[in-house]
């Protein structure tokens, strides 16, 4: 581990201490949670298997929407950033939408969907598409103008030019999307999860990580299990954006 | 140059006017040879970069027509390459990739298998001096360098005319000195004319005017227009030596005494 891993770790250790310390006044009963408790439940929920298998549920329909979210998102943000028909057609309903929460559509959803993983892929879907098809269009139309012309000049068509031109220009704005897209994903799949643990009336609804807080908030008062499921959820994402940043680095090795 | 040739390129009663009454260019006139070497000066603002932009076909003008062997231009092609003033090279590939991308993108009926596109790519890398640089990207180069490889990308797709705006522009003077040289021989100085290809080139340098051209068109700002169109007569191949040429001097005099005070006016 590096120096600069070290210090970024000091802060988090300083953190949980300080909260362990705290938790140690409370009297033995105490439903509040502590770091002790924490990584207990943690073994627990480990060796049981449920949240292996609640993390790999959640991961999977994360994985699944942000994937349907980005191949919409990124078409779509293409065009309208390519062509200002599109762009002023399709901007005042996307802008409209995105203030509207995933979760908000969940009714929706859960009507036409059911609560299974088609339903999941579409909230998530729903969630990925925002950032993407935003950040997607503003760096296809803020291409140099110059690199399409010169494309021209080389007698490549508009519609190769929108491959081989405009999305490998537009792609450092493209990961800055997919990057807030997984973030928005998580938070979106949670609280579906949540919400539809909720409407099943108990386990054995849809699953996940999300339904696992559920449980454990309305059955048992269990708030060390929540905060497992808080840390794997954050720990996660943190790997999948860790990841994001060295394809980054990888496919935009051009870049200065 | 013999008259009776039907001309490269023909611009007729040419007029560019930019939003409503800005003239950027004026009933314009000009024939171009096949084979020939033409650079066109001017005061900043007179235009020459736009005149060059319609040859292109990546602007429409106001007024007039451009023919290029009897047809009208309508719109950008592959027989009319463009070397931009800031080479507009692709970021994202590699020098290689960069010199072929037309080769590898462009018209179907232009395209060549994989291997003779990397044997040509290969022949002009060596040919402009990135040996070495092929698998480097634009931002990994010096000024002069990405000079070469946009120029390099130019001749790959062997376009019929070459326009190029001021692309030595940004070089310091012995660069510029070094690759005005190759840039003669690349465009085929020691061929016979009827296997050059024919080279639009727009400077700000008077002497380079004079050192590439066979004419120097002299343009004039506000609006912009031919104010007079000089025929070089110096000797090529052209060595270094022809700058110390008196005829070499007397040129340049006669281009900057015509566009002096135009020039005085748009600096003060």
């Amino acid at each position: 581990m590096s120096a600069r891993h070290f210090r970024s770790m000091v802060l988090p250790v300083v953190l949980v201490v300080l909260w362990q310390a705290w938790a140690m006044t409370l009297p033995a009963k105490s439903a509040a949670p502590s770091p002790a408790h924490v990584v207990k439940e943690f073994g627990a929920l480990v060796s049981s298997g449920a949240l292996p298998s609640a993390t790999v549920q959640s991961l999977g329909r994360v994985v699944l929407g942000f994937v349907l979210g980005a191949m919409l998102g990124i078409t779509t943000g293409a065009l309208m950033g390519a062509f200002r028909s599109v762009h002023r057609n399709l901007d005042p309903i996307i802008e409209t939408f995105r203030p509207v929460a995933a979760i908000a559509i969940l009714p929706m959803v859960i009507l036409w969907c059911g609560t299974g993983l088609l339903a999941a892929v579409a909230i998530v879907g729903y969630a990925a598409f925002f950032p993407l098809v935003i950040n997607t269009a503003h760096g296809v139309s803020h291409v140099d103008r110059r690199l399409v012309q010169a494309a021209l000049t080389m007698g490549v068509k508009p519609s190769t030019i929108l491959r081989t031109v405009l999305l490998p220009a537009a792609l450092p704005s493209i990961f800055v999307g997919a990057r807030l897209a997984m973030g928005i994903a998580w938070t979106a799949i949670i609280a579906a999860e949540l919400a539809v643990g909720a409407k099943a009336g108990g386990p054995g609804g849809s699953g996940g990580l999300g339904e696992m807080m559920f449980v454990d908030y309305s059955y048992s008062v269990d708030l060390n299990g929540i905060v497992v499921c808080m840390i794997v959820v954050g720990i996660v994402s943190l790997l999948i954006d860790r990841g994001f940043r060295a394809a980054e680095r990888r496919l935009l090795a051009w870049r200065l | 140059m013999p008259a009776e040739q039907p001309p490269k390129l023909r611009l007729c009663g040419i007029g560019k006017r930019f939003g409503g009454n800005v003239v950027a260019v004026q009933s314009m006139d000009l024939e171009v040879i096949a084979g020939e070497f033409l650079c066109i000066v001017g005061p900043s603002g007179c235009g020459k970069s736009t005149v060059l932009n319609m040859i292109a076909g990546l602007d429409q003008p106001s007024d007039g027509s451009i023919e290029k062997d009897g047809v009208l231009i309508k719109g950008p092609g592959a027989d009319r390459g463009v070397m931009f003033q800031d080479y507009a090279l692709f970021p994202w590939r590699t020098v290689e990739a960069n010199i072929g991308f037309g080769l590898r993108y462009g018209p179907r009926a232009r395209q060549i298998s994989a291997a003779e596109r990397h044997a040509r790519v290969g022949r002009l890398v060596d040919t402009v001096g990135l040996r070495g640089s092929e698998h480097k990207y634009p931002h990994q180069l010096s000024g002069g360098m990405r000079q070469r490889c946009a120029l390099a990308r130019l001749l790959a797709n062997e376009p019929d005319v070459l326009l190029m705006d001021e692309p030595l522009a940004a070089l310091d003077a012995q660069t510029r000195t070094i690759l005005q040289g190759e840039l003669l021989r690349i465009w085929g100085e020691v061929r016979p004319v009827e296997e050059r290809r024919t080279a639009i080139f727009i400077t700000h340098g008077i002497d380079e005017a004079v050192f590439l051209a066979d004419r120097v068109v002299v343009m004039s700002s506000q609006p912009g227009r031919v104010t007079a169109i000089i025929d070089i007569g110096l000797p090529r191949p052209r060595a270094e030596s022809v700058r110390t040429d008196p005829e070499f001097g007397r040129l340049t005099e006669e281009i900057w005494s015509l566009i002096r005070d135009q020039a005085y006016r748009a600096i003060a």
